[in-house]
């Protein structure tokens, strides 16, 4: 795919950046405004503007590729102030993804993902092979897709194929707006987590808007809160924001459900397990038996000869003699993943009607318990220091490593949970 | 009733009267064209402009071609000038409004989209505006080009010079209604428009092919 060679990510610095408007433009649909507006975006992160409508975060991200200019400030790419550049070939070096998509539509999938390469003079068979290499690269077969027409293609893949085109000429920065917003909610689902994983692999910078807390928090290295009139209200880790909101604005605007938003920012393996008295099949079963009664869980997890749980067996069936057998073990708690969030992990022990867990490997093997109790800690602030802590130790290079992308970017490609 | 010898001794003169009833045509079309082009392209960039154009070539339109064509012999005398004036004149509240109109068709998003992507003025005006804007510019020079090849048949009032076919019609009238001479302006130049007409509706299909595209089995 592409050469590392070629891999490069750009910072973005916006220095008291504002944006005014005459009051006749003001009202519906009308581009917010910005008030002085801060902000570095680190190089290979995600930065998400998420906010109301009218709160200046798509003026803040049409700034960047100057189809805005800002009334003051300045926004530096890699430190060089960008009012210095030619606005063309400026937009050249960024990728650009909008709702509507704007494939051209009498060009063909191939033609319009080599747009900007045909703009940069790239001859002709280099511009095919790079529309062929980023049509398989978003999953769309290039035999099947390159010589079709837009009207041809269903939401989703004119979205592959906007994000397809944007990567054309690998720009170390990206400006996504709201670009999965025009699709349904479980392909929308999908392209975000494609997305993810391809990130995974570009480690470009992206400026994302949404009006979705719930994409921001998912989608974001760093999410900046943005409320009506431009005022940057937050910009921290979605951990952060939903843990510590800096203002009345900001919790409003996460939700009187944040708490359990923040469950789907950690993951099974960032929390502490608890152990649990195991036995083997075949195992004595009078020893097996005093070591659950002597212990405060008044269960035992029956393992098979690779430690794979068959099930649990109450204290009070474990024969005192003789040895255990597959057929005393009861229906089993839900097998958790250790990269399952903990908010898919208490919805699947919620639907089984327990309040444990079993975590296991990838090969199945126990790894421990998870209770409804840990959970509940891992939600206190108080526990949210070494939650936070287990993350940050992963991506110590940056605040940013502590949020949901950024762990589920540090996970395998391909292996989507 | 049909004079079959009058036909058979004319047919050069039939040949040569239809040869100048599609130069004059065309001739008009492609001034007018011309004309339209750069109007339309100044006042979807001006949009001020745009009323004045309308307006303007609307009230051309208006002015009855007979009267326009006396009013021209006096000041360009019996040139092809005095004949192409009109033609060029009632093509362009046509064309002008066909190719605003294609331009304004273009979806926002899609100029939003190559704006972003880094195309000068020019480059998104060639390869995004123009072919989007073909089905609608298409469509008027086939309009204009059918009611220029029934109005020069009227340019035979200025001289026997010019008329193309319309020429036998005018003379079989003053023959006292030779209807076979008049025939033989007006069959062909009829034939002439459906050709044009057909001309037009094949070469849309060609030069836009993703319109004639559906929507097939997509699984997002």
């Amino acid at each position: 795919m592409l050469e590392p060679a070629a891999r490069r990510a750009a910072i973005v610095e916006y220095e008291h950046v504002s944006k005014s408007y005459a009051t006749a433009r003001a009202g519906r649909g009308a581009p917010g405004a910005v008030n002085d507006l801060s902000l570095t975006v680190p190089a290979g992160k995600i930065c998400v503007l998420v906010g109301p409508s009218g709160c200046g975060k798509t003026t803040s991200l049409k700034m960047v590729n100057r189809l805005i200019e800002p009334t003051s400030g300045r926004i530096l790419i890699d430190g060089a102030d960008i009012a210095g550049r030619d606005a063309t070939e400026l937009r050249r070096e960024i990728g650009y993804v909008i709702q509507q998509v704007g494939l051209f539509p009498h060009q063909t999938i191939g033609a319009n993902v080599a747009v900007v390469p045909r703009l940069l003079g790239w001859p002709a068979a280099r511009q095919r092979e790079r529309a062929e290499e980023l049509l398989a690269l978003v999953g769309l077969d290039p035999a099947l897709y390159r010589d079709r027409y837009p009207a041809q293609l269903s939401g989703g893949e004119r979205q592959r194929v906007g994000v397809a085109r944007a990567l054309a000429a690998d720009p170390p920065l990206m400006l996504m707006d709201e670009p999965f917003g025009a699709v349904d909610p479980i392909v929308r689902e999908r392209l975000q987590n494609e997305f993810l994983r391809l990130q995974a692999e570009l480690a470009k910078t992206i400026l994302f808007v949404t009006h979705d807390i719930d994409e921001a928090i998912k989608m974001g290295d760093l999410v900046a809160v943005m409320q009506v009139g431009g005022h940057l209200e937050q910009f921290a880790p979605p951990a952060e924001i939903l843990a510590a909101p800096a203002s009345e604005f900001v919790a409003d605007f996460v939700g009187a459900d944040r708490g359990l938003k923040r469950l789907s920012l950690t993951r099974v393996s960032e929390i502490a397990l608890q152990p649990v008295v195991t036995a083997h099949v075949g195992d004595p079963a009078g020893d097996a038996r005093a070591r659950t009664l002597a212990d405060p869980f008044p269960y035992l997890l029956l393992l098979d000869g690779s430690d794979r749980p068959i099930g649990w067996v109450s204290q009070g069936h474990i024969p005192a003699a003789g040895s255990l057998g597959a057929s005393l073990a009861t229906p089993m708690s839900p097998l958790l993943d250790r990269r399952t969030t903990l908010k898919d992990a208490l919805s699947m022990m919620l639907d089984a009607d327990v309040q444990t867990g079993i975590v296991v490997d990838r090969t199945g093997r126990l790894r421990g318990v998870l209770t409804v109790e840990a959970i509940a800690a891992a939600l206190r602030p108080s526990a949210d220091p070494e939650v936070i802590a287990s993350g940050a130790s992963a991506g110590a290079t940056s605040a940013a490593g502590m949020s949901a992308a950024g762990t589920s970017a540090a996970s395998p490609p391909g292996a989507g949970s | 009733m049909i004079d079959w010898s009058w036909l058979a001794g004319h047919l050069d003169a039939i040949a040569y009267r239809t040869l100048q009833h599609v130069y004059l045509a065309v001739l008009g079309v492609a001034i007018g064209f011309a004309i339209s082009f750069v109007l339309a392209l100044a006042a979807a960039r001006y949009r001020v402009l745009y009323p004045p154009i309308s307006a303007l070539s609307g009230i051309l339109f208006t002015i009855p071609s007979l009267a326009l064509f006396a009013a021209l012999i006096s000041l360009t005398g019996f040139s092809v000038v005095t004949a192409e004036v009109p033609l060029v004149l009632y093509t362009l509240v046509i064309l002008v409004r066909n190719i605003v109109a294609g331009l304004d068709a273009v979806p926002v998003d899609v100029v939003e989209a190559a704006d972003g992507m880094g195309h000068s003025r020019r480059q998104r005006l060639w390869r995004v505006e123009l072919p989007l804007a073909l089905p609608l510019i298409v469509a008027g020079l086939r309009l204009a080009t059918v009611s220029t090849i029934g109005l020069v048949t009227i340019t035979g009032t200025i001289s026997d010079a010019y008329g193309g076919l319309g020429y036998f019609i005018l003379d079989g009238y003053h023959r006292g209604n030779f209807l076979t001479e008049m025939y033989a302006g007006a069959v062909p130049s009829i034939v002439l428009a459906l050709a044009a007409d057909l001309l037009f509706v094949r070469l849309q299909r060609r030069i836009t092919p993703w319109t004639r595209v559906r929507a097939t089995e997509a699984a997002s």
